[in-house]
């Protein structure tokens, strides 16, 4: 039996190492890719449920990967009961996505690399997981950047694949840049990139607090860009251009997941200002989100949307410091927006579009995919006794009194309502296409899956009731893990102390519940005066607003791209102008110098005479001034 | 008493231009006269050697005043290049004179006496004797130039020549003059002791310093020095090819020897006037030669220009003397110039050898276009020339140019004259841009499949020899500098 | 000993081969690559038998090996060779980078192949002037090996290279000289100012106790010389001209270890022999680095041309390496030391595979590319690979030297590094942007006329064995830098001791 400390780094290394494999794997060997794929996951996954069964305390392992002078850079791994939760998250969506891609891409000549891909995706999201050091930190981070180019761009019958997959990437990376300039300003300050070291170092107060506030908000900078946080938001809706296990991956349980991890992780670097930012950006975020997700007719968009929103639920819990209930969120939103685009997964490929309006009337032909939607949708909008409402109300609860609990509510009321009219949409109605008339059910491979997620996205709620779960959600860093850190710095056991209950029996629960029931009742009534029509119809003019998320991709195209394009265009007109122009002008001058010096010497033998006589005199005049001055 | 062992070297080299005389006239046969010029230079070559391995020896001494003749290790190591080079030539020329449009006899005739005045300059010790044996050197080769029958460039190359070389040596003879009117001294011992005793200002003084200044401006011209070196251009294209690598080799070693005797052992007193002036002739010479060259079109005229850029380079390191105090620093500077002539002769006399032997025997020069393809046709020789440019330029694989150019900057930098040494690298640069392009050319596809020159197997033997020897001393440069030095 | 023979075999090696008939065109071809896997082997039996690691007390520079014999004491020079754990790296680089180029010429030459023999001679001849400035530890005999390069890469690229060549290996060979030709005057300034050349000697007194104005003067010159080489913005037009008509081998050595003769030799030489230049200097130093990195990735977002693009990424990343030296501390240096190494590995394959992309589609307009996956998916993936390598992603041989050029810049602190550091990282993003960019142009979407009529749109086997070393290496120094960090952390710090003492 593998001791506890190796399954840690084996975490990620098993899937990194199926990757490897699966991308020299030639096109046509569908077979072993598939079973290294879902094998890998599998074995991630079991190494996750080993590492839960025999849980003692945290624990971590460093070795020095290279020192660069007095500042070490090592490969950590550390684990606590978090970084566990998270992992098994990762290991069942990444299990479910693999299992699923299978069917899902069975006529793709590409599937092979995809697999691949998918592995190495689960791989550096586990390494973010479990790592105890910034830089290897950054490492999973950054692979999941290009991972998630490389999978949104796959699908090649879509023109505007290509784009998204760039947008996707430059957009975080842009952030990123925040991100590494974060962590070198702690890693400098605190003289090693290991986490234990940083947080010890800020809780002996070694790191000022200048110090520590910049940081924080340089490393604000990534998380907003990797989960999609208003203004770095934009990317996430074009993603959708991936295949829909990608999306899955990516909405669920990796890439968008990983930024709100990091601020769990280091929550004492972000206390003060990052916070009070990170708030304001989430209470945008959750409306604009929520109110884009209503005017969408892509399924897969207003599920994008309702991502973009339920991260900025779990942003507004991290703002106010409630760790637990953000992590509660993070988990219970994985299986459920995993379990909804797998099954919108299942729709498209029964329906043969993404558009709603080509829709309806399904839940005959796919009953499995109708209940597990059903399950999910409800979730998503908080319906009791599903997981979502729990984990939504722990937040909504722990935001009391702020100005993020109205927005909080506002949204619920949002959320309900194009859930609703998404659930209506979809499976109820005349069918609104050929293909919606007669859908067949998906095949097992991929309604198994989603049927198999339902599970946790029903119960994962009553999780908050076991006794310690939310501590073990919020676990302070013991003593032996960073030595003088006592555990009273700001962010430390302010959060436990809040987060310990996350489930709050009582009035405050029925505003919630109203908001929920207004806004699905709303969007039900809207849809039974026509069940044919599209109910974002009552949005009336703001509806194109809404539909294109407030122009915001059109001002970060004039804002931010073509200044930029043209910016370089400018520099590379003046590169070839004026600096080579200088270079070639001196070979031009030396060349015409030369011209007319050759030209002064075809003369005849008077003045050649005359030269030397002029020169002789010349020479004497210069000589007399120079040896003047010698 | 007269030491006639120290003069064999000057008989030797006499003889062989009467030898050279009496065959033409006796026996008539081109292979006899080549033959009888060859052999003189090399027993001249050999015995100049072999007295640079004894004690130094002098005579015509003036009791008190220092000898006229001198051999000493110096003197001996000219001598040699001075005989060697003119063998070198020959060899060169045989392909020339086998087409029978020059006269064997006269040509061999007057290289040799050419060759005579080269080794007594390479012994002279008091201005007179030096100025008489560099126009010895000189004279022959106004009509060597004009040599060239039914030739237009080649009479007008001469007459250019013989004009503008009068007129210079009046100009260092005016100088000598004024400076024995002031010093009353012609041998360069007591000169250097009179121009010490001399006050440095006054009307003697600036008397000393025109006259200092006119001697060096006027031997400038033998080394074409700017603005001494208008006639170089003409009289080397008009001039058959051997030649001008005479003219390029041998007549500007004379001119280098000759500054070198004067300032160093006559005006070393006076160096804050000989420098300076050295210094600026110096500049203005590889500036405008490097930027001229650079638009030269026929090869002869390129190599012209090249070597009239050379001389600057050579020049250069007698302009670090102004500020040179103590023999140590003049070491370095003679070092330097010597070591640099040596490296520059052999490069040049290879470069004008490949340049002999790509051309069809009777033709001149040409145009580079002209050699196009010769890298196919005959790749060694156009090996050869590569070698010989590259070496020129101052680059690997041209170790001998390489070091040639690290000597001069070294000795630049170590006497304290910077910017001579940044205008030395910057026109290495101008230099490479052309050189390469004549490189370049000998690797461009030919226009046309040329029929490849038969080549004299003398030519190609000389030719060989030198890129051999330029190779060896590339590896080995501190045989040339340890001798330099001395 | 074993140096001796590391610049000897590639030597003769190099004659036997040109000396071959045309008719034994191929076997002379494989001669030469037999005599370049022999010279490879030696550098790696080089840094078998390591000698003191750790540096002498006092001593910037400790050798592993030595080898010093006289050669022209009239000019102060000796030949005098050593290796250390700062040029050990390089050295395998280069013996490495040549050897994939003389098996990929086995194959392919261009133009008609019958002069093939004479392209891997020089690319050989190339490998001694190289190594030899890896190991001099003269600086006469640096200057030497320094200018041997020049001539035959412009042979290289006259002879065998596109249509613009000549123009184009005349403007490489001239601005290249006019670099070596300071570096020649400033060997001396050092030279007659401290009266030795030897680099052991100087680097450990501090610039043998030369003036600080002598200092100053030493250290531009050295700068300037190795800013041409390296290149350092705006001292660098002549590098995409170069690499824009270089042929495939030409462009992957040039790329590969040419530039890092500048580098190389700013650390070694220039901070080694001038410190106190050094360090008044480095703040310009390293605002042009930062300019470089800016304008290299803003004028690749422009760019249009393939190699010529790849040239300017190599603007861009020399701008990391520089910056990272100009920091003048130890963080700096091993970011620029593994820097170089990774921009080596990678913007070689890159180069080959730009190579291998014009010569199956005979154009290297974006323009005119596109689809390259569809045609020909193993290509485009390591071209994708390649690229994402260049990026910098995290994990791959180019992240560490741009991320800890960026950290050394932050941790010099004071107003200007900061924001050096944030204009370099910024410059880190518009690297991305334009790779992306790049591949977006050229793998994805439908297949242009010019890639769907692609001939063989699989990789062949030479290609593979050429580039496989190539790609694993950006995989393995991106997961270990300690392969080229493990040995250069102390003789970085020792030398680094003479530079603030």
């Amino acid at each position: 039996m593998i001791s506890v400390d190796v399954l840690g780094p084996l975490l990620p290394a098993v899937p990194f190492a199926c990757a490897l494999v699966g991308l020299l794997l030639p096109l046509r060997a569908r077979r072993p890719a598939a079973v290294l794929a879902v094998g890998g996951a599998a074995v991630a996954l079991l190494i996750g449920i080993a590492l839960a069964l025999r849980f003692r305390q945290p624990f971590g392992t460093s070795v020095e990967l290279v020192d660069f002078g007095g500042l070490p850079v090592t490969f950590g791994v550390r684990v606590d009961w978090a970084a566990v939760y998270v992992a098994l998250a990762v290991g069942v969506v990444a299990l479910a996505v693999q299992a699923y891609s299978v069917s899902y891409l069975a006529d793709d000549d590409r599937y092979v690399p995809y697999a691949a891909q998918v592995s190495l995706f689960t791989a550096a999201m586990l390494l973010v997981v479990v790592s105890g050091d910034l830089i290897v930190l950054l490492v999973g981070w950054e692979v999941m950047g290009i991972c998630s180019y490389l999978l949104i761009g796959h699908d090649r019958t879509l023109p505007e694949a290509p784009g998204a997959a760039v947008k996707a990437f430059l957009v975080t990376r842009v952030g990123d840049v925040g991100f590494l300039l974060g962590i070198a300003l702690l890693g400098i300050e605190a003289g090693s990139f290991r986490i234990a070291d940083v947080l010890g170092a800020i809780a002996t107060g070694d790191l000022s607090g200048v110090v520590v506030t910049t940081a924080g908000l340089l490393l604000l900078a990534g998380v907003a860009g990797k989960s999609a946080q208003f203004p770095l938001h934009t990317w996430l809706p074009d993603a959708m251009a991936g295949p829909t296990p990608i999306s899955a991956l990516i909405h669920a349980a990796t890439m968008v997941a990983a930024g709100i991890y990091v601020v769990t992780r280091l929550m004492p670097v972000f206390a003060g200002t990052p916070l009070t930012v990170l708030g304001v950006m989430a209470a945008i975020t959750m409306l604009l989100g929520a109110l884009a997700a209503t005017a969408q007719d892509d399924i897969k968009r207003v599920l994008a949307w309702s991502t973009v929103s339920q991260l900025a639920y779990m942003a507004g819990a991290l703002a106010v410091g409630a760790v637990a209930p953000a992590l509660f969120h993070l988990l219970t939103h994985a299986a459920f927006k995993a379990l909804l685009f797998l099954g919108a997964g299942s729709v498209i490929h029964a329906v043969g579009s993404n558009l709603m309006s080509r829709m309806g009337g399904l839940r005959r032909g796919m009953p499995v995919t109708f209940w597990s939607m059903t399950i999910g949708l409800g979730a998503l909008m908080g319906l009791p006794p599903l997981a979502g409402f729990w984990s939504k109300d722990a937040i909504l609860a722990s935001t009391e009194g702020h100005l993020l609990y109205a927005s909080g509510l506002a949204t619920v009321v949002v959320t309900a309502w194009y859930a609703t009219r998404l659930w209506l949409r979809t499976f109820f109605g005349a069918p609104r296409s050929d293909a919606a008339a007669h859908p067949h059910e998906a095949p097992p491979l991929m309604s198994v899956p989603v049927a198999l997620l339902a599970v946790p996205s029903a119960l994962l709620g009553f999780a908050a009731f076991l006794s310690g779960f939310g501590d073990r959600l919020v676990m302070p860093l013991p003593a032996e893990w960073v030595g003088e850190y006592s555990g009273t710095a700001a962010g430390g056991p302010a959060v436990v102390r809040e987060a310990v209950e996350l489930v709050h029996v009582g009035p405050a629960l029925a505003w919630p519940l109203l908001c929920l029931a207004a806004g699905s009742l709303g969007a039900w009534l809207v849809w039974r005066r026509d069940r044919a029509a599209d109910p974002a119809r009552v949005l009336g003019p703001v509806r194109p607003v809404f539909a294109n998320a407030f122009y915001l991709d059109a001002v970060q195209d004039a804002l931010v791209i073509r200044p930029a394009l043209g910016f370089a265009r400018a520099v590379r007109r003046a590169d070839e102008s004026i600096v080579d122009g200088a270079v070639e002008g001196t070979g031009r001058g030396t060349l015409s110098l030369g011209g007319v010096l050759a030209a002064a010497h075809r003369s005849g033998l008077p003045r050649a005479a005359t030269a030397v006589l002029a020169g002789a005199l010349l020479i004497g005049l210069a000589a007399a001034a120079l040896g003047g001055l010698a | 008493m007269i030491d006639h062992v120290a003069l064999l070297p000057a008989y030797l080299a006499a003889g062989t231009a009467i030898l050279v005389f009496l065959a033409d006239i006796l026996v008539g046969r081109r292979g006899a006269v080549l033959s009888c010029g060859a052999l003189g230079a090399l027993a001249t070559a050999a015995v100049a050697a072999w007295l640079g391995t004894r004690a130094d020896r002098s005579t015509f001494c003036v009791d008190g005043a220092g000898c006229s003749y001198v051999v000493d290790d110096t003197a001996a190591l000219l001598a040699v290049l001075f005989a060697l080079l003119t063998l070198g030539v020959l060899a060169f020329s045989a392909g020339v004179l086998r087409e029978g449009e020059l006269p064997s006899g006269e040509y061999c005739f007057l290289l040799a006496c050419s060759m005579t005045g080269g080794v007594v300059l390479a012994h002279a010790g008091d201005l007179i004797t030096l100025i008489v044996a560099l126009e010895t050197l000189t004279l022959p080769l106004y009509v060597l130039v004009g040599l060239r029958r039914r030739v237009l460039e080649s009479a007008e190359g001469a007459v250019t020549f013989f004009i503008v070389s009068v007129v210079a040596t009046a100009v260092t003879l005016l100088g000598a003059a004024l400076l024995y009117a002031a010093t009353g001294a012609v041998h360069f011992d007591r000169l250097a002791a009179a121009l010490d005793a001399a006050p440095g200002g006054g009307p003697t003084g600036r008397l000393i310093a025109a006259s200092v200044v006119l001697v060096i401006a006027g031997l400038a011209f033998k080394v074409a020095a700017v603005p001494f070196h208008a006639w170089a251009p003409a009289a080397y294209d008009g001039a058959p090819v051997p030649v001008a690598a005479y003219l390029s080799t041998a007549s500007k070693l004379g001119g280098v020897v000759a500054i070198l005797y004067v300032t160093v052992d006559a005006l070393q007193p006076r160096l804050d006037v000989a420098g300076p002036a050295l210094a600026v002739l110096a500049l203005l010479t590889m500036t405008v030669g490097n930027l001229v060259a650079l638009r030269q079109r026929r090869m002869v005229r390129l190599l012209a220009w090249s070597s009239v850029a050379q001389a600057g380079y050579i020049l250069a390191p007698l302009g670090a003397l102004t500020v040179a105090s103590g023999r140590a620093d003049i070491g370095l500077a003679v070092t330097a110039t010597v070591a640099y002539t040596v490296f520059y002769v052999l490069m040049e006399l290879a470069a004008f050898g490949a340049v002999v032997a790509l051309r069809p025997a009777d033709a001149d020069g040409g145009v580079i276009a002209d050699y196009r393809g010769a890298a196919r046709r005959s790749p060694w020789i156009a090996g050869a020339f590569v070698l010989a440019l590259v070496g020129l330029a101052g680059l690997p694989p041209g170790l001998a140019g390489l070091f040639a150019k690290v000597a001069i900057v070294r000795s630049l930098l170590g006497g304290g004259a910077g910017w001579l040494a940044v205008a030395v690298a910057l026109n290495a640069v101008i230099g490479l841009a052309y050189y390469v392009r004549v490189a370049a050319q000998l690797f461009a596809p030919a226009p046309a499949a040329e029929t490849r020159a038969r080549v004299h197997w003398a030519a190609a033997a000389a030719l060989a020899v030198a890129t051999v020897v330029a190779v060896v001393i590339g590896f080995a440069p501190q045989l040339v500098l340890d001798v330099a030095a001395s | 000993m074993m140096l001796v023979a590391l610049l000897a075999v590639p030597a003769l090696g190099a004659v036997l081969v040109a000396l071959l008939p045309a008719r034994l065109d191929r076997p002379a071809r494989a001669l030469g690559t037999v005599v370049a896997a022999a010279a490879f082997a030696v550098s790696v039996a080089l840094g078998l038998d390591r000698g003191p690691l750790l540096p002498a007390a006092g001593q910037a520079l400790t050798p592993w090996q030595q080898y010093k014999v006289s050669w022209v004491p009239g000019l102060n020079l000796d030949f005098h060779l050593g290796v250390d754990g700062i040029s050990y790296p390089l050295v395998v680089l280069t013996t490495l980078l040549t050897l994939l180029c003389c098996v990929y010429s086995m194959w392919t030459v261009p133009g008609d192949g019958a002069r093939g023999r004479l392209l891997v001679a020089l690319l050989l001849v190339i490998e001694v002037g190289i190594l030899g400035t890896f190991l001099a530890l003269d600086l006469v005999l640096f200057f030497v090996f320094f200018e041997v390069v020049l001539l035959p890469m412009y042979a290289v690229i006259a002879g065998w290279g596109g249509e613009d060549r000549r123009r184009a290996a005349r403007k490489f060979v001239l601005y290249t000289l006019f670099g070596s030709v300071l570096l020649l005057v400033g060997v001396f300034v050092v030279v007659s100012a401290a009266g030795t050349a030897d680099l052991v000697t100087l680097s450990a007194t501090g610039g043998g106790g030369m003036a600080r104005a002598t200092q100053l003067a030493a250290f531009i010159l050295f700068a300037v010389a190795f800013a041409v080489k390296s290149p350092l913005w705006p001292l660098h037009t002549w590098l995409p001209d170069a690499h824009t008509e270089a042929p495939t081998v030409g462009s992957v050595i040039l790329a590969g270890v040419l530039l890092k003769m500048g580098t190389y030799g700013l650390i070694r030489v220039a901070i080694g022999v001038a410190p106190e230049g050094a360090v008044a200097v480095a703040p310009v130093l390293g605002v042009l680095a930062v300019a470089a990195i800016l304008v290299g990735s803003l004028v690749c977002l422009a760019q249009s041309e393939l190699k010529r693009l790849i040239a300017y990424s190599s603007v861009g990343h020399m701008g990391f390496v520089l910056l990272g030296i100009a920091t003048l501390s130890t963080v700096g240096l091993q970011a620029a030391l593994i820097g170089n190494i990774a921009h080596g590995i990678i913007t070689g394959l890159l180069f080959f595979l730009a190579g291998a992309i014009k010569d199956r589609t005979h154009t290297g307009l974006l323009a005119e590319l596109g689809g390259l996956r569809e045609t020909a998916p193993g290509l485009a993936g390591v071209l994708g690979f390649a690229a994402i390598a260049s990026l910098g992603l995290p994990g791959l041989a180019g992240f560490w030297g741009e991320a800890f050029a960026v950290v050394a810049s932050l941790q010099r602190g004071g107003t200007l590094w900061t924001v050096l550091g944030v204009l370099a990282a910024v410059g880190g993003a518009l690297t991305a942007a334009y790779f992306m960019r790049l591949l977006r142009r050229v793998t994805h979407g439908p297949a242009a006329p010019a890639v769907a009529t692609t001939a063989a749109p699989r990789l062949s086997t030479y290609e593979l064995v050429s580039w496989a070393p190539l790609v694993v290496l950006a995989l393995a120094v991106g997961l270990l830098p300690a392969l080229v960090l493990g040995l250069s952390a102390d003789p970085v710090t020792a030398l680094l001791a003479e530079v603030s003492p």
